[in-house]
């Protein structure tokens, strides 16, 4: 088998994905980019992802969906339509396979034919990763979910939108909510692995992605599990139980995110010097605010002299400026500033992966790895056209 | 996840689990940090934390205790740092130990729990671990089948690798700030530091990477992690569109609020329910699905006209149709709007808040997603599990998180063999 990663542990790692969701769509993703053979089992008309844009210019098209291609590099792709577990090209998939990822809900499993039970029997090592909408037991088992959805019931939209209550909850973009079950269900599934170097045996895994949701909101559940508190939502800051300082600055080109911590003086010091080196800083040069109760007292007179501070410069300046001066000042970032950052450049983050598309081969810039080893080293490469290697899979072979 | 009868001991037992006999030296801090290696210690590690007795943990000084409601940065001046319910949370299952990395004992100490373990974390600003010695060089020389996690916002190389940062600086700088909010109006951004919990999660997925290639291989590595990386690989087709076909994210009908592009999906969105600010969320994204929505409303004459006949026509008219199926779910209960509108197959979902996901949600209390376990200081507590089960392995909870310098004597003892005078001599010399 050729390593297409070199040095990866995962090289001789076979997972099949029957997945159908971001969730494991994406955590079969990290595991082929990290050297793992992912073999996507789709049916004819492709997996959803496909028939989702945006598209490559703007044309649909099963090898044009850019929806396919973030969740799916470095994968090969079989199309198996009514799959069996027992029989036919599934059986013989999985008869070599050591993961089976799944992300229907139990009673669209059963009806399928493709239940844990089904996919381990007469495979003890076979690892079966289920990523589910709600996990596969429980009253909301089988209930339908989404991105939004899924981030209101799991909680953290609750602490997502702006100071205006009469604007209701406001969806973080990204397909966030599969993504905090993707996490889940790496972490999940390279526990299983660890769990067979130690007694070569393979398990059921069920993640719900309900529950993913539900501890990934940082403060929220601690502070109703200590104080009771219920912590309300504000503009692009933390959630909290009480009202906090606006922390979004709009400047010339855009906003930075500048979260005032009074109670620091060398900071406070910090942001004077920078506002008086631009003539800026008006009476905030006077000592008396090196006392933290005049502080304080004068917050509402020092966001205003601030909020002309960030107005009369551009993001850029007072990124690398406030940074350069120890204040952790953000600018928001659009994604095409991304690939123009100096930082990103020089560590050679984003990069070219050749796609194959109906009109042929091109290439394309995407993210690279979320993790950097000196071992090995995880990257993405093409993601697969429709049923592009039913022949090599079905002969056996599985090699990209 | 196992419910099994924690017991009331607090000395550091055998550990269960498929990590069962890894030991690691972890100087992480914080949330990043921590959760990242919450998951090692939660299946078995014994992950031993070094704390600085005269720097706590943020976790452990913020005020989110117990019959004390304050905002965050509302820092008590003299905390109690065993009361802390954050820290409690991100550090069950863990030991913890103090040192005095400033004095030449304490790095020595230090060095022969490295030595011993194998596997060191950190999180620190860029620097930190250098001014102590701690490099790869140094770590490999200690134990050459050493692991090596360094978490951090910028990674450790490239021209901006110092910058301070934190979750909402990370969320910022790499574009999943921008990505939220109504179009035309300024970004709402996250209310939460979401990518301390992602990069966590990045972070322990990495470290197990490298476990399960040290027990196949016998090879350590070093694991550079940036927070911002970590991000901007979530910000999923969106990214493409600009990345590939050079469509700008600055642009007036983006970010979308809570609508849609692709899929096509109408109504989309959140939608008021009864009471003070309680909201529904509900995702049509098929034909079948407005059906049946349309008759879990009682079939209203509007539904049947033109203009909402068709996915398209809705998506066309999706002002008027959300004002409409506002008007519907406003005096329902949120609650009550789910579980109806999920029995006719409508993709709906109450908005949760903490109190809703504890008292409330019937599927977090048939998993056992939450549970308790009790602390000296503390006393009983709710914590976040994992939202996983598994047929075979085990989650293997013994103990709420140490207490300041709890596990001194274990670690120095029991690990690395010292009597009870040298340990005594330390505490004297404030080295521990």
């Amino acid at each position: 088998m050729s390593e297409r990663i070199p040095g990866s542990p995962f090289s001789d790692l076979v997972v099949v994905e029957l997945a159908d969701t971001p969730a494991g769509e994406h955590t079969g993703k990290l595991m082929a980019d990290a050297g793992a053979t992912v073999i996507k089992v789709e049916p004819a008309e492709g997996a959803t992802s496909r028939r989702t844009g945006p598209w490559l210019e703007g044309r649909p098209g099963a090898d044009r969906s850019l929806s396919f291609w973030v969740y799916n590099t470095s994968k090969q792709s079989v199309v198996i339509d009514g799959p069996d577990p027992a029989d036919g090209p599934l059986a013989a998939l999985l008869d070599r396979a050591d993961v089976v990822i799944t992300t229907d809900g139990p009673a669209r499993l059963a009806e399928r034919g493709l239940t844990p039970e089904a996919l381990v029997a007469g495979r003890p090592r076979l690892i079966v990763l289920s990523v589910s909408p709600f996990g596969l037991t429980g009253p909301w088992a089988d209930y339908r979910t989404t991105d939004l959805v899924g981030l209101a019931a799991g909680g953290p939209l609750n602490s997502c939108g702006y100071d205006d209550h009469s604007i209701p909850p406001i969806l973080p973009g990204g397909n966030q909510a599969f993504q905090n079950a993707a996490s889940y269900a790496t972490m999940s599934l390279l526990l299983a692995l660890l769990q067979r170097q130690v007694d070569g045996l393979g398990q059921v895994v069920d993640v719900s992605m309900h529950e993913a949701n539900a501890v990934s909101g940082e403060l929220a559940n601690p502070y109703y599990f200590y104080p009771k508190a219920v912590v309300q939502r504000q503009t692009a800051r933390h959630a909290q139980p009480v009202p906090t300082q606006p922390a979004l600055f709009p400047c010339a080109d855009g906003y930075v995110y500048f979260a005032l911590i009074l109670g620091d003086l060398h900071l406070w010091k910090s942001l004077v010097a920078w506002m008086d080196a631009a003539d800026l800083a008006a009476d905030l040069v006077d000592p008396a605010y090196e006392d933290f109760a005049h502080r304080q007292a004068q917050f509402s007179h020092v966001q205003e002299v601030l909020e002309v501070f960030f107005l009369l410069h551009d993001a850029d300046t007072l990124y690398l400026e406030g940074q350069a001066r120890g204040l952790p000042v953000g600018p928001l970032r659009a994604f095409e500033d991304l690939p123009q950052d100096e930082h990103l450049r020089a560590r050679e983050f984003f990069l070219e992966v050749p796609v194959a598309t109906d009109e042929g081969e091109r290439a394309a810039l995407f993210p690279g790895a979320p993790f950097r080893f000196s071992a090995f080293e995880p990257q993405p490469s093409r993601p697969p056209r429709l049923g592009e290697h039913d022949v090599a899979v079905a002969g056996g072979g599985g090699d990209a | 996840m196992s419910n099994e009868t924690v017991s009331d001991e607090r000395t550091p037992v055998r550990r269960r689990g498929p990590l069962a006999g890894v030991r690691v030296t972890d100087f992480c801090w914080m949330g990043v940090g921590a959760v990242a290696t919450r998951m090692l210690a939660d299946f078995g590690a014994e992950v031993i934390r070094i704390e600085d007795r005269k720097r706590p943990d943020l976790p452990r000084r913020l005020p989110i205790y117990k019959g004390d409601v304050r905002a965050y940065g509302d820092e008590d001046p003299h905390p109690d740092p065993n009361k802390g319910g954050l820290f409690n949370n991100y550090n069950r299952n863990k030991v913890g130990i103090t040192l005095n990395m400033r004095s030449d004992k304490g790095r020595e100490i230090a060095d022969r729990l490295i030595a011993d373990s194998g596997i060191v974390t950190e999180n620190f600003a860029p620097g930190v671990m250098e001014r102590w010695g701690i490099t790869w060089d140094h770590v490999t020389g200690l134990r050459p089948d050493a692991i090596f996690a360094r978490m951090s916002g910028y990674g450790h190389d490239g021209p901006h690798h110092q910058f301070r940062s934190y979750g909402p600086v990370i969320q910022a700088v790499c574009g999943l700030s921008f990505n939220s909010g109504l179009p035309g109006r300024e970004p709402s951004g996250w209310g939460m530091s979401y990518m301390d919990n992602q990069a966590a999660y990045y972070n322990a997925i990495a470290l197990l990477m490298a476990i399960y290639r040290r027990n196949a291989t016998g090879q350590g590595m070093e694991i550079d992690v940036s927070a911002v990386e970590a991000g901007i690989n979530l910000l999923g087709p969106d990214l493409l569109d600009t990345l590939v076909n050079g469509r700008p994210s600055r642009r007036d009908d983006f970010p979308r609020g809570n609508r849609l592009e692709f899929p096509d999906a109408a109504p989309h969105g959140v939608y008021p329910a009864a009471g003070d600010d309680q909201w529904v969320a509900i995702a049509v994204t098929e034909d079948a699905e407005w059906k049946s929505l349309v008759g879990a409303m009682g079939d209203p004459a509007w539904a049947s006209e033109d203009r909402f006949a068709s996915m398209a026509d809705r998506v066309a008219n999706a002002d008027a149709l959300d004002a409409l199926v506002g008007a519907w779910t406003s005096g329902r209960d949120k609650h009550d709007l789910m579980r109806e509108l999920q029995a006719v197959g409508v993709a709906a979902g109450a908005v949760q808040n903490a109190r809703d996901l504890v008292e409330v949600d019937p599927q977090v209390a048939a998993r056992g997603t939450f549970f308790e376990l009790d602390h000296p200081v503390i006393g009983p507590a709710l914590f976040e599990g994992n939202p996983m089960t598994f047929s075979r392995t085990e989650q293997h909870t013994w103990r709420s998180a140490p207490l300041l310098g709890e596990d001194n004597t274990y670690v120095l003892r029991d690990i690395l063999g010292m009597d009870e005078d040298e340990i005594a001599r330390l505490a004297a010399e404030e080295i521990i």
